[in-house]
């Protein structure tokens, strides 16, 4: 048991009674030791009670009050612990108590004493109920903070894993590319890997004869279907070189307005290396309404490079040539790394190209029943790698393809 | 297309600020993809003499030189001035080391001086610079570098030095004296305008931007006239389809030889090697003018009996066999165009003539003397064809090539078709400059006038005469188009406010006609002021519709100039489908769980679905590229496990050993008879290691089974898929295969295969052994690889609300053993059919094994059931009638032996379920005896004393 300090018996003395009202010493001492022998004087009583089936030979009469009540007092004060506490609470005040005993005695008490014995013993119980709250209260705050101080830890040891999985950073920018678009109003569209010539060229506005769809450009894939190619080494069926089919196709099941963007997987046919795979990601934007401008092409594509690289950011628009686009542009946005003023990073221009993109061609809206003469409309494609190299510096694009945990993990 | 810009400074007025030019450029359609210098870069290389030539004594290669450089000349400590325009040195030779054979004393020589930075390298590539230092050759000092063609950029000469005429002024600097300061710009053009891929188109599109005149630059004089080429060689196209003009020109009398030097600097500039003084001559008109020639030695041609020569143009025959120039005999095919003369030697067989239509007509139709020179004639299973003497457009034939005693040419200035030219350098594999235009267009209008100035340049520089006129055949000549130009539209389309009076210069300015178009009533409107029409020159193909001319006006007019606007249509909403949703929560779920998203190629090699022992179907079969990279990437993968494999063997060998990747991609597969395969999206999964390294308070689990199961029941959960089934995977090869075991992809009793409702996901387990030790995976790997599209039909958009418990449960424990074989899932489906409604929660909280205890091929099963009613409290009576009937027919079912209900006393022991339970009851027993004992005590005290002396 420990030992109880006299600073804290003071505290409890001092603390509020029941009525809220905090009592002096003397007072305290005064209300406890001074009324309880008068009632037993003025009353003159002998109770001579029962202390329990167990013990008979230990009697308690109203004149020990004065001494129960300060001897649960001291006992109180003492407490060195809760337990103890509630141990003292149970000898006094318990079923086998000895204020208990006193009031389960009251049968043997004349009956018109009873009204005064009663007062009395239930005035000495509650001044020990009120000393044993307060002390309650006194030993809890103690324990607390004894329970508190013993279980501090070191918080700078390591905290427990969670782990949560990293997205791959291609998918991460496609993904927040994505929400660019869509938060103006595209919709997704995804198409298949391997395409007919047909949806990759032809309806593109390729000619037959277009250097991009040389076997040193594009994978063809061997066609079970027993067609054969002019040209040798060729087939009618390929890997897509670009998502730009995703448009065919939809326009062929959409009537406009028709708001999308096509992500997906491409492939041409580089050595993988540094700075090339030979499969990568793109997303192909497309837009077909009525009264599509090149200047909606050139704010739309502003929007977009602002939202990925920042507000800062500027675009510039080079005049360029696809098949499937007139007029067609090459975007450019400013150098991030030095402002437009030219430095290693873009190559001394100012300018790092991201996309390519222009006003659809009426003879691709030709191919889907668009008539050109209402409607207009704009595409654009980007390389998702060629962006994560221009944001994030990527030294060898391979890595992209590695599954390197130390690589993923990064992004 | 490579430019110089030297050489276009001939033709127009261009700005002397390199980069300005090349930005302009840029920004109105010609993208400069580099730009590199000649001679700018030669400071330090100066004319030097060769004064004095040794052996090196310590090398049989090697020279000593002694040059002399001018006023360049310096000791080698002296490499504080190196300004070439001389200071009052004393004039001391150098001493050189040097390696050429090709020089003697006395000889002129380019002399790098020490500082010098080599030219050869191009300027915007970050390519280290070749820097002349003073160095020790074998013992011997070297101050500088006596340099050859190509160590200065001129040319591929590597053989030997540079050597200077006698008259070069020891000391001048060499790109003062070579005139060869210069630029030239790669310029990227695109396929839409063949009329740049010439130093004319070039010129004409750079005087339309900055709105100059320009010109041709060179003069070449008239040559002498003698003859008529007309009498001297009759052409005929077989096909129109594939060749609309031919044009021959006859030079007579010329010495073939080196070129002139500004000729073989032209050519050399615009990338071409110089070879002879005919063939520059011809290169350098395709340079100039962008139509390609072929000089053919006309004496080498069949003659007819008044001394003509025949040019047929007409399709090759299947299997005709033809040497080209470069020496190798090719096999051709009926879609490629050949030049022939009119030697009729060449033997068909009848069979594969008759396939040629056009040719039996034209040629039965002729009148033709050779078939006289046919060996065979009477033959009639075999007829004669004319020799082919070229591969149209491409390359030409060994036998009729221009040799050093050539003395008469025919040459040749056609116009072939586009395709036919493509797919042939293709089918070929033979590209080269001539091919390359011609794949793009060339323009027949101008072919004729192109040959007489190619002409006129041969027989300059070359000597000899020109033959009065062309052999010329021009099928069907095309007409110009005429465009309608409506500005109005024009402005509406591009969103930007172009002036018309600017949209018809800038189009005049390229070389088109523009004139108003006729009122055709008297209501005229403003818009009607505003509409044009257009004709467009010959040279651009590519303005056929209106659009076009936009793209003209546009990229002239400046594309910068147009605002930036937003489409403002109504009516769109931005949204995802619900599959999209729900791959993203995919993606997102495997990520909470830890794994990694990662890509790998979805090429793969042929052998991977062996290596992986994943069966296949009969019938499918892998997607297989006609020409890919590599062998190891020829097909499209069919499964994404090997590529993850092989990221896991990357991992491993890299000292990463805790490896979580996921990919969700596509794997491919055909059939005899398809065209497009299948594509299939996969969701696949490998694990390996732990999740984590050993931590302070956290060992490091291994990953089993059950994690990458448990993956599999979190995601379908949070797709909100029934509860998946998980059946046992058995290989399904033919008993009597003993290998079977080792030719299946997972560790059998480690595989099952995971199941909604009727619905096959994919399979689930930890890899064979043997897989792992052939993709090189020194750690055991746990995997799974489901159908993304299967997954997402599982998943259930509708979710339904139930209301929470309202009514306490009861708990009651199971715990029984029984023979290993009967599975889990058995017993817990027993205890389900017989509990029934009640049944609120069954879950397994112990597998004990223990041979000695329970016995051989035995376990413990326990399980804690939560009963409980959503109407009522139960009773305990009838939780324990319903538990004891679940124990019976539980018993009964499996043969199982329940626990505790005749052996109680170990059951404790046996499964330590909710271990706190016991505690518990202990330490509320600990504190009843404490509080006893100083309830005791404090009694004591007060009867004793009533002192404050608790202790």
């Amino acid at each position: 048991m420990q030992e109880i300090e006299s600073d804290t018996s003071a505290n409890i003395l001092g603390a509020p009674d029941e009525d809220g009202v905090a009592l002096s010493d003397g007072e305290r001492g005064n209300n406890t030791c001074v009324n309880l022998p008068q009632i037993a004087k003025t009353h003159d009583l002998a109770l001579s009670l029962e202390a329990g089936n167990q013990d008979e030979s230990s009697l308690i009469t109203v004149q020990d009050l004065p001494a129960i009540q300060q001897a649960a007092l001291n006992a109180i004060t003492t407490a060195g612990d809760s337990r103890i506490l509630d141990d003292v609470r149970v000898a006094f005040l318990g079923k086998k108590g000895s204020l208990t005993s006193i009031l389960r005695g009251m049968g043997s008490i004349p009956k018109e004493q009873r009204g005064e014995v009663g007062r009395v013993v239930n005035e000495t119980k509650t001044v020990i109920e009120s000393a044993l709250k307060k002390r309650g209260e006194e030993l809890a705050a103690q324990e607390l903070q004894a329970q508190i101080s013993a279980s501090a830890i070191d918080v700078t040891l390591p905290g427990r894993n969670f782990t949560i999985g990293s997205q791959h950073l291609i998918s991460r920018l496609t993904a927040e590319i994505v929400d660019v678009f869509r938060g103006i109003g595209y919709q997704v569209h995804e198409g298949t890997e391997v395409e007919t010539d047909y949806y990759n060229f032809v309806a593109l506005n390729y000619t037959p004869d277009h250097p991009a769809r040389r076997s040193q450009d594009t994978f063809y894939v061997r066609d079970l279907s027993g067609d054969k190619t002019a040209v040798v080494g060729e087939s009618d069926v390929l890997l897509r070189t670009q998502t730009s089919g995703g448009q065919v196709h939809v326009m062929e099941t959409q009537k406009p307005p028709i708001y999308i963007l096509s992500p997906g997987r491409v492939y041409r046919r580089d050595v993988a290396d540094p700075s090339h795979l030979p499969q990568f990601t793109q997303i192909e934007g497309l837009v077909v309404d009525e009264g599509i401008t090149f200047a909606d092409l050139k704010g739309t594509l502003d929007y977009f490079c602002k939202a990925i690289f920042g507000n800062d950011r500027k675009t510039r628009f080079r005049p360029h040539y696809f098949p499937f686009t007139e007029p067609s542009a090459e975007v450019d946005v400013s150098c991030g790394i030095c402002g437009g003023s030219g430095c290693r990073f873009c190559k001394g221009t100012g300018w790092l190209e991201i996309l390519g993109c222009g006003m659809v061609d009426p003879n691709v809206f030709g191919f889907v029943n668009i008539d050109p003469n209402r409607y207009s409309g704009f595409a654009f494609g980007l390389g998702v790698e060629r962006i994560a190299c221009l944001k994030y510096d990527i030294a060898d694009l391979r890595m992209l393809l590695e599954g390197d945990m130390r690589f993923l993990r990064q992004f | 297309m490579k430019v110089s810009y030297k050489w276009l400074k001939t033709m127009v007025s261009v700005p002397d600020d390199i980069s300005a030019f090349a930005d302009r450029l840029d920004m109105t359609g010609t993208a400069v993809e580099d730009i590199s210098s000649t001679g700018a870069t030669m400071d330090g290389i100066v004319v030097g003499q060769i004064l004095t030539k040794k052996p090196h004594p310590n090398a049989d290669s090697l020279w000593v030189t002694t040059v002399d450089v001018g006023a360049n000349n310096k000791t080698c400590n002296d490499s504080s001035d190196n300004n070439i325009a001389g200071n009052n040195i004393a004039h001391e030779p150098l001493q050189i080391v040097c390696g050429a054979q090709n020089f003697n004393a006395g000889d002129k020589v380019p002399v790098a001086t020490v500082g010098t930075i080599m030219p050869n390298t191009s300027a915007t590539e970050d390519k280290g610079h070749f820097i002349i230092k003073k160095a020790k050759l074998r013992g011997i000092e070297s101050c500088g570098m006596n340099c050859s063609a190509k160590e200065l950029g001129l040319g591929d000469d590597h053989a030997g030095l540079l050597i200077l005429p006698k008259d070069a002024p020891v000391g001048m600097p060499i790109a003062r004296y070579l005139d060869i300061c210069d630029t030239v710009f790669d310029l990227e053009i695109t396929p839409n305008r063949p009329d740049c891929m010439s130093m004319l188109g070039v010129a004409r599109e750079v005087a339309a931007i900055y709105d100059v005149d320009f010109s041709l630059g060179k003069q070449i004089d008239e040559p002498k006239l003698d003859g008529k080429a007309t009498d001297c060689v009759k052409v005929v196209i077989d096909d129109a389809s594939r060749c609309s003009r031919y044009t021959a020109a006859i030079i007579r009398g010329v010495k073939v030889g080196p070129s002139p030097q500004w000729l073989a600097e032209r050519v050399t500039a615009a990338g071409a090697r110089s070879i002879n003084n005919v063939v520059d001559a011809t290169n350098y008109i395709m340079f100039e003018l962008g139509q390609p020639l072929h000089a053919f030695d006309l004496d080498t041609l069949a003659k007819d009996d008044h001394g003509k020569a025949q040019i047929v143009v007409r399709a090759a025959i299947d299997g005709e066999k033809f040497t080209t120039l470069d020496g190798i005999q090719r096999t051709l095919s009926n879609d490629i165009t050949v030049i022939s003369d009119g030697n009729a030697i060449l033997e068909v067989n009848k069979a594969n003539f008759n396939n040629n239509k056009n040719l039996d007509s034209v040629y039965r139709s002729e009148d033709n003397t050779s078939n006289d020179s046919c060996s065979n004639e009477n033959n009639t299973d075999a007829i004669c064809v004319p020799q082919a003497i070229a591969l149209a457009g491409v390359m030409g034939g060994l036998d009729s090539e221009v040799t050093n005693s050539t003395t008469n040419i025919l040459l040749e200035s056609a116009t072939f078709s586009s395709s036919h030219t493509s797919r042939t350098s293709r089918n070929l594999q033979l590209f080269s400059e001539a091919a390359g235009r011609y794949e793009r267009g060339v323009d027949a209008a101008t072919c004729g006038d192109f040959a007489q100035r190619a002409a006129a340049l041969i027989a300059l520089v070359a000597g000899g005469t020109v033959c009065e006129g062309l052999a010329d055949v021009y099928v069907n000549p095309k007409e110009l188009p005429i465009l309608n130009l409506d500005c109005h539209r024009l402005r509406r389309f591009i969103g930007a406010d172009i002036a018309s009076d600017e949209a018809v210069a800038i189009l005049e300015r390229l070389g088109c006609s523009v004139s108003r178009a006729a009122n055709d009533n008297s209501c005229a409107n403003d818009n009607s002021l505003d509409i044009y029409n257009v004709t467009p020159p010959s040279f651009r193909p590519d303005l056929e519709r209106e659009i076009d001319l936009y793209e003209e006006i546009l990229r002239i007019w400046g594309m910068q100039n147009v605002p930036l606007t937003l489409p403002t249509g109504a009516g769109r909403i931005g949204l995802f489908s619900i599959e999209q949703i729900r791959s993203e929560r995919i993606g997102a779920s495997l990520r909470a769980m830890g794994i990694n998203e990662t890509m790998t190629y979805a090429f793969a090699s042929p052998q991977d679905m062996q290596l992986l022992r994943l069966p296949v179907p009969k019938d499918q079969k892998a997607v297989s590229l006609l020409n890919p990279m590599n062998a190891d990437q020829s097909v499209m993968r069919q499964s994404i496990i090997p590529g993850l494999l092989r990221s896991v063997a990357y991992n491993l060998n890299h000292g990463v050993n805790d490896v979580h990747l996921y990919e969700a991609g596509v794997v491919f597969s055909t059939s005899e008879g398809r065209k497009l395969p299948r594509e299939r999206k996969m969701l696949a999964c490998v694990l390996c290691g732990s999740w984590h390294q050993q931590q302070w308070n956290e060992t490091a689990r291994r990953i089993d089974f059950f994690d990458v199961k448990g993956i599999i029941q979190s995601l379908l959960r949070e797709l909100n898929c029934q509860a998946p089934r998980f059946k046992v995977l058995e290989s399904k090869i033919e008993a009597n295969d003993e290998s079977s075991q080792n030719e299946f992809w997972l560790q059998p009793g480690r595989a099952a295969s995971v199941l909604v409702g009727s619905l096959q996901l994919g399979w689930v387990g930890e890899i064979h052994p043997l897989v792992l030790r052939d993709f090189d995976v020194q750690a055991s790997v746990l995997a799974f690889e489901l159908d993304f599209n299967a997954l997402l039909v599982a998943a259930n958009a509708k979710r339904e609300y139930k209301d929470v418990p309202q009514y306490p449960a009861v708990e009651r424990d199971i715990a029984i053993t029984l023979d290993t074989a009967i599975s889990c899932e058995r017993v817990e489906q027993v205890i389900r059919t017989a509990a029934g409604a009640l049944l609120y929660n069954i879950r397994l909280f112990d597998v004990y094994k223990n041979t000695e205890r329970l016995g051989v091929n035995k376990q413990s099963l326990a399980f804690a059931l939560e009963y409980r009613s959503s109407e009522r409290t139960l009773t305990a009576d009838e939780v324990d009638k319903l538990h004891n009937k679940v124990l019976r027919k539980l018993t009964a079912a499996t043969g199982g032996k329940v626990r505790g209900s005749e052996d109680g006393s170990e059951d404790g022991k046996v499964h330590e379920n909710e271990e706190g339970r016991d505690d518990d009851r202990t330490a509320k027993n600990l504190v009843e005896n404490a509080v006893k004992n100083v309830a005791e005590n404090v009694l004591g005290n007060i009867a004793c004393d009533g002192e404050q002396s608790v202790r």
